[in-house]
């Protein structure tokens, strides 16, 4: 989860970030993922203690959500097909007109990070034990 | 992380992160007058872990520096057992000014068992109590609680759920503030409900499924009053509670229950002024109620109900009791006479004791028998509860019906009367002597809008009871209905009838 990255050094410079946007933007684009109704969170790889406990904390409609996005890319795969335009996974910034009516599945179409937050907060509980296991108590 | 350590420096612990090497400092500081600090920097990297151990020990060691209180200044305390009460900005708060160098601050909550809307829900609010607020973590509570040398404490009566905390005296800042956190900031979140709370929950049912004895007083109180006082202390295994508990429903129920009108901040060993500064200063967060907590007034009716069980047998004989002295008017100290006439288990050493029940159940190995007197805000449960094995209980609980006949008829020594009045005097002064006890019974007095658990008139009142008065008491409970709750072997166990009770 935690490879280097220069991300938050761009966007804390807002002349930077313009001129970098629409290059990744074209990049997750045609990284393909999104063709096969993915979300770039959907390829964290799941191999670790802090990612396994995100996922357990996800809600119930998102874990079943990944699940069903996961196995429909599996099957587009196999079939070496790509979903239908309208299945496909937008980027967060455009929504669907129907989305507006549907609050239910308002951003089921859109990539989004929906478990990266739920591991970084895990990531944090982790390295605050880590923290006060190395405290050294000083009385003054 | 960076985590800010800003809000423990405003409670006397300085603990700062020295960038490098991960590093905590922590002091006390009392007032701004003292500002010279026995100072023992010890680098992590200097030093081996073993030598920073002796060196803590020794500066440990060390004559109190003068911003700390040591234990002769803690001895201001007064020697009153009697609890001061004040109300500070609409939230009840009393103290008791026990003289020594520790005390205990509990908040004592109106959303025991019986004041839940749905089941489980005190648990699982016990259960989040010292969880993940939206000032710190639990992790961090825990932590520093520690470096503190503090105990931090979470659970409930039928009445009462009581968060304490209990240290030394010169932190009482630090903890009445981490108890005002708790109360107002906790976030309820539902994976530590999932990961956290639940877990216990089910534990827990499942050792009341294995309990005998807890089994049959949780159906005795169930049979005596139903609804409010009659809700099991934990839910049974059978109780749905996917269907009524989750972090939603527990954040809910925490709204309506810490309330400033439904708590009591009550302490032991704490000066009454520094108390109610405190707690002014940092319960601020603390919401007036909107919709109070409520449960039905508690009425008895009592029963029979038997219960088959493949691990042990336990039946319990109840009769309605006395209310609690902390509520004033309907309390009735015959009872706990009664109770300790009745008793069971000797307090003292290589003798079953002068209580009736000693004397029935020695001829009946294998069985023992205790007289509990349950008191609540409106109610009381006088229970005698049997353990052993099946045929022994037989022979006991009929023997003592008999000697509970025997008290109603007037027919026991008044030696016995005086070792009763004697023992059930005892048992008061020493349950309001204790710290535990003393601060629960008046905490839920103070929010069930009673007074404080005043030890020297229940004394009194104790001191008070006659022969006459204890042999009418007896007797109206024999002529009203009885609860009889059977666990275990029912084909050997005795039902009411049997036993010669009115149900």
């Amino acid at each position: 989860m935690s490879a280097p990255s220069l991300a938050n050094a761009i966007i804390k410079r807002p002349w930077l970030t313009k001129m970098v946007k629409p290059i990744a933007a074209w990049y997750a684009d045609a990284a393909g993922y999104r063709k096969l109704g993915l979300r770039a969170d959907d390829l964290i790889p799941e191999e670790s203690e802090n990612v396994l406990l995100a996922l357990k904390r996800l809600p119930q409609k998102e874990a079943y959500d990944r699940v069903f996005r996961l196995r429909r890319a599996f099957q587009c795969s196999l079939a070496h097909q790509l979903l239908p335009k309208e299945q496909q996974t937008k980027p967060e910034e455009v929504r669907a007109r129907y989305d507006v009516f549907d609050k239910w599945n308002a951003k089921i179409h859109q990539d989004y990070s929906y478990l990266s937050p739920i591991i970084q907060q895990v990531e944090a509980e982790a390295k605050e034990r880590d923290d006060w296991d190395a405290a050294v108590v000083q009385r003054k | 992380m960076r985590v800010s350590f800003k809000l423990l420096e405003d409670f006397g612990i300085n603990v700062n992160r020295l960038n490098t090497t991960q590093r905590l400092q922590l002091r006390r500081h009392r007032d701004s007058l003292n500002h010279q600090f026995l100072q023992t920097m010890i680098s992590r990297s200097a030093l081996g872990r073993n030598a920073q151990l002796a060196l803590r020990r020794q500066c440990c060691a060390k004559p109190a520096p003068l911003n700390r209180r040591g234990l002769a200044a803690v001895s201001t305390g007064s020697t009153s057992f009697s609890y001061e009460s004040a109300d500070v900005g609409g939230i009840k708060v009393a103290s008791r000014d026990v003289a020594g160098p520790t005390t205990s601050l509990a908040v004592v909550v109106k959303a025991g068992s019986r004041y839940q809307p749905l089941p489980g829900l005190t648990v699982g609010l016990e259960g989040f109590a010292f969880k993940n607020t939206h000032r710190r973590s639990a992790l961090r509570i825990t932590r520093e609680s520690e470096l503190l040398g503090g105990q931090l404490l979470a659970y409930h009566t039928r009445e009462s759920l009581v968060l304490e905390a209990k240290f030394l005296r010169e932190d009482l800042p630090y903890f009445t503030e981490l108890l005002g956190e708790v109360i107002s900031q906790t976030k309820y979140t539902d994976y530590e409900y999932h990961e956290e709370v639940e877990p216990l929950i089910k534990l827990s049912q499942q050792r009341l499924l294995a309990d005998v004895s807890d089994l049959a007083l949780n159906s005795a109180h169930g049979i005596a009053f139903h609804r409010g006082l009659g809700t099991p202390l934990y839910p049974t295994s059978s109780t749905p509670l996917s269907k009524y508990l989750n972090d939603e429903t527990i954040h809910q129920f925490a709204n309506t229950a810490y309330t400033k009108s439904n708590i009591a901040v009550v302490a032991n060993g704490a000066n009454q002024a520094d108390l109610s500064k405190t707690v002014g200063e940092f319960f601020t967060g603390v919401k007036s109620s909107t919709i109070p907590v409520s449960s039905p007034a508690s009425k008895y009716y009592g029963g029979e109900e038997r219960i088959a069980h493949g691990s042990g047998n336990s039946l319990v004989l109840a009769f309605p009791g006395s209310s609690s002295f902390t509520a004033g008017g309907s309390y009735k100290p015959e009872i706990s006479v009664l109770a300790a006439l009745l008793g069971g288990k000797s307090s003292i050493k290589w003798t079953p004791g002068f209580s009736l029940l000693a004397k029935a159940s020695s001829s009946f190995p294998g069985a023992s028998a205790t007289t509990t007197h349950f008191s609540y805000s409106d109610a009381g449960l006088l229970t005698i509860q049997f353990t052993g094995s099946a045929q022994a209980i037989r022979g006991a609980s009929i023997e003592a019906v008999k000697s509970l006949k025997s008290i109603a008829e007037g027919s026991i020594s008044k030696e016995d009367f005086t070792k009763a009045v004697a023992l059930a005097k005892y048992r008061a002064l020493e349950e309001g002597q204790s710290t535990d006890a003393g601060l629960v019974s008046t905490g839920a007095g103070l929010v069930h809008g009673g007074k404080p658990f005043q030890i020297d008139e229940v004394g009194k009142s104790v001191q008070g009871v006659t022969a006459e008065k204890l042999k009418s008491a007896a007797k109206a409970l024999l002529e009203g209905k009885a609860t009889v709750s059977a666990v275990g072997d029912l084909y050997v166990l005795p039902y009411a009838e049997e036993l010669g009770l009115k149900i």
